[in-house]
């Protein structure tokens, strides 16, 4: 798998339902949207009429909150049928969860536990995902999750861990920028290293979210804006991986739709200017400092 | 190493859910290994390992507090937050979540209020919250054409008895020992509300333009919904009304009043017509062929 082999996507927002009505009525100027897979994996009403809607005029990812990569119990395949029935109606670019586990013995925990970075746990997690990836018929991201515990087990970095089953399982990685800062400082590792460390043809996509300071750790909230030094970590992102399809979470506390589209301009504007400045060095003859596909700026609309 | 993963993963679940907390589930487990917590989870100067399990077992149970008090806003309203949140602990505790989406966190709620000490002064808590859960379900029920007044209006009459209708597949009725649908309205527009009366009485909720509805059936209804609910004729849906209606209202006006509710309610969907000897004339015998 290599990321060209995804479409460019451009900047976008995760699709709410407080925002329902404002994006089938006015048509927003984002480029495309991120729905959550379980929100969908209903009989029928509202939601699906809505995305429905929303796929007619926007490309769509789905990113689940329940497949459990990481859990020791097996797959669940009923999970994956109604996955892969979601993705065949429609079309997502991509499908993407998260490397944790959410439950065990049969019950859910509603929440993203992390793993211990092992190579064991490579060894597990990456014959999941390969598995899922062959039912469904396509690649999937994962996505680091924010974490406020660590295990005595591990021998690696997350982000070692995390770049050894993208290669084992072939497979993509969405990025969370937020994340990547909340577990730095959760965890007092550099996030900057995260950043630089990961490899570059399997990043995808990126979040962006906001998260809430306890003092002691950040919970990774998604009910604030984005903080300064994450869109600092953004733009160092933007810098290695060049062209990388952005969405804009925000899980509660859940304002105007307006908020959202501004953040996502606001990294459309980051992209933009760190394009500029690496077309400018090429000019010059001085060596690109990003590493992945060459920055476009361009409309990424479909 | 994965027999480690799983006893990790089975021994962090005991500790997130254990109810009062994971001190409590810390005291409760049986197969830590040596060094305890600390042997797993690393602490630190700003936090402990117990501290750091301690986040997630927060988050586990105020997230699904939270889902729960948005599904039953009624049940919340009557309880209390105190009382609820009990109400909470205990039930996750009996039903913990086993589904990926938090939608069917509350399927349980009303067999758990069955004979649960908080309905001592509450009898009609159950009742309420089935209704609470069926607004939900009906929201994400199946889909089919809704069949609209219009459309009856364009068939041939010759064709209305052997039409076959049904009740919409999102639709669900409820019965109910309380009457508690006149609660949860109070509830919804915010007024003051009151006790429900017991009385048994059977409740529909159905789906029409992405909103939510329910009413209590008049008797001269219940039979023939509960012949929709498996599909019948119009011809029987005749019969059912002619012989349930109040034996001072014309059974005709009557079939008119229902049907007119029905397809305004929106509630009905069109099965496939079916083909029954004799129904034309069974109707032209009864009147109902205008």
């Amino acid at each position: 798998m290599n990321r060209s082999e995804f479409p460019s996507l451009g900047f976008g927002v995760g699709l709410r339902r407080q925002h329902y009505s404002h994006v089938l009525d006015e048509h927003p100027a984002v480029d495309w949207f991120e729905v959550i897979s379980e929100n969908f994996m209903v009989e029928g009403g509202r939601a699906l009429e809505v995305l429905e809607a929303v796929r007619e005029h926007y490309p769509i990812a789905m990113h689940g909150v329940s497949m459990s990569i990481g859990s020791t119990d097996p797959l669940n395949r009923k999970y994956l049928r109604q996955l892969q029935d979601l993705a065949r109606r429609f079309e997502p670019a991509w499908i993407s969860d998260h490397l944790c586990w959410t439950g065990v013995g049969g019950r859910n925990l509603h929440d993203l536990i992390p793993l211990p970075y092992t190579e064991e746990a490579i060894r597990h997690v990456s014959a999941r995902i390969r598995q899922v990836q062959e039912t469904l018929e396509r690649p999937m991201l994962i996505e680091n999750v924010s974490s406020y515990m660590a295990f005595t087990d591990s021998t690696m970095t997350e982000w070692e861990f995390i770049s050894a089953i993208a290669e084992q399982a072939d497979c993509g990685i969405l990025l969370d920028i937020n994340n990547i800062f909340v577990s730095a400082f959760n965890h007092r590792f550099d996030a900057n290293e995260y950043i630089d460390a990961v490899p570059a043809e399997r990043v995808v996509q990126y979040h962006l979210a906001g998260h809430s300071d306890h003092g002691t750790y950040l919970l990774d909230t998604h009910d604030h804006p984005i903080r300064d030094e994450v869109w600092a970590l953004y733009e160092r992102a933007a810098r290695r991986f060049g062209d990388v399809a952005t969405i804009i979470e925000w899980d509660d506390n859940i304002p105007e739709f307006a908020v959202l589209a501004s953040a996502s301009e606001r990294a459309r504007t980051i992209f933009n200017k760190v394009t500029s400045e690496h077309d400018a060095r090429s000019r010059n003859g001085r060596s690109p400092q990003a590493t992945g596909k060459h920055p476009v700026s361009a409309d990424h609309r479909s | 190493m994965a027999v480690r993963l799983k006893q990790l993963e089975s021994i962090l679940y005991r500790l997130i859910t254990a109810v009062s907390g994971v001190a409590e589930g810390l005291a409760a487990e049986r197969r830590m290994p040596a060094g305890g917590l600390d042997a797993l989870v690393r602490g630190d100067d700003r936090l402990s390992a117990q501290d750091r399990v301690d986040i997630y077992a927060n988050m586990y149970f105020y997230r699904l507090l939270d889902v729960l008090k948005e599904d039953f806003p009624a049940t919340l309203s009557v309880l209390g937050d105190d009382n609820f949140h009990n109400l909470a602990t205990g039930y996750l505790l009996e039903y913990p979540p086993t589904e990926p989406s938090v939608l069917y966190c509350g399927r349980h709620l009303a067999a758990y209020l069955r004979d649960h000490p908080l309905t001592k002064d509450a009898p009609y808590l159950a009742d309420l919250a089935m209704l609470e859960r069926a607004l939900v379900e009906v929201f994400h029920g199946a889909d089919a054409p809704v069949l609209e007044s219009e459309q009856m209006r364009a068939l041939a009459p010759e064709k209305w008895p052997r039409l076959k209708l049904r009740t919409h597949p999102a639709v669900q009725l409820l019965k109910l020992r309380y009457r508690v649908a006149a609660l949860l309205q109070a509830v919804e527009e915010h007024r003051e509300w009151k006790a429900a009366d017991a009385g048994i009485v059977e409740v529909i909720v159905w789906r029409r333009n992405s909103r939510v509805f329910y009413r209590e059936l008049e008797k001269a209804e219940e039979r023939a919904i509960a012949s929709l609910r498996k599909g019948v004729s119009f011809a029987k849906i005749c019969d059912l009304v002619a012989a349930d209606c109040d034996t001072t209202r014309d059974p005709m006006a009557e079939l008119n009043r229902l049907l007119a509710r029905w397809l305004s309610d929106g509630i009905l969907t069109r099965s496939r017509n079916i083909r029954r000897a004799g129904a034309d004339d069974l109707l032209r015998a009864r009147g109902y062929n205008s």
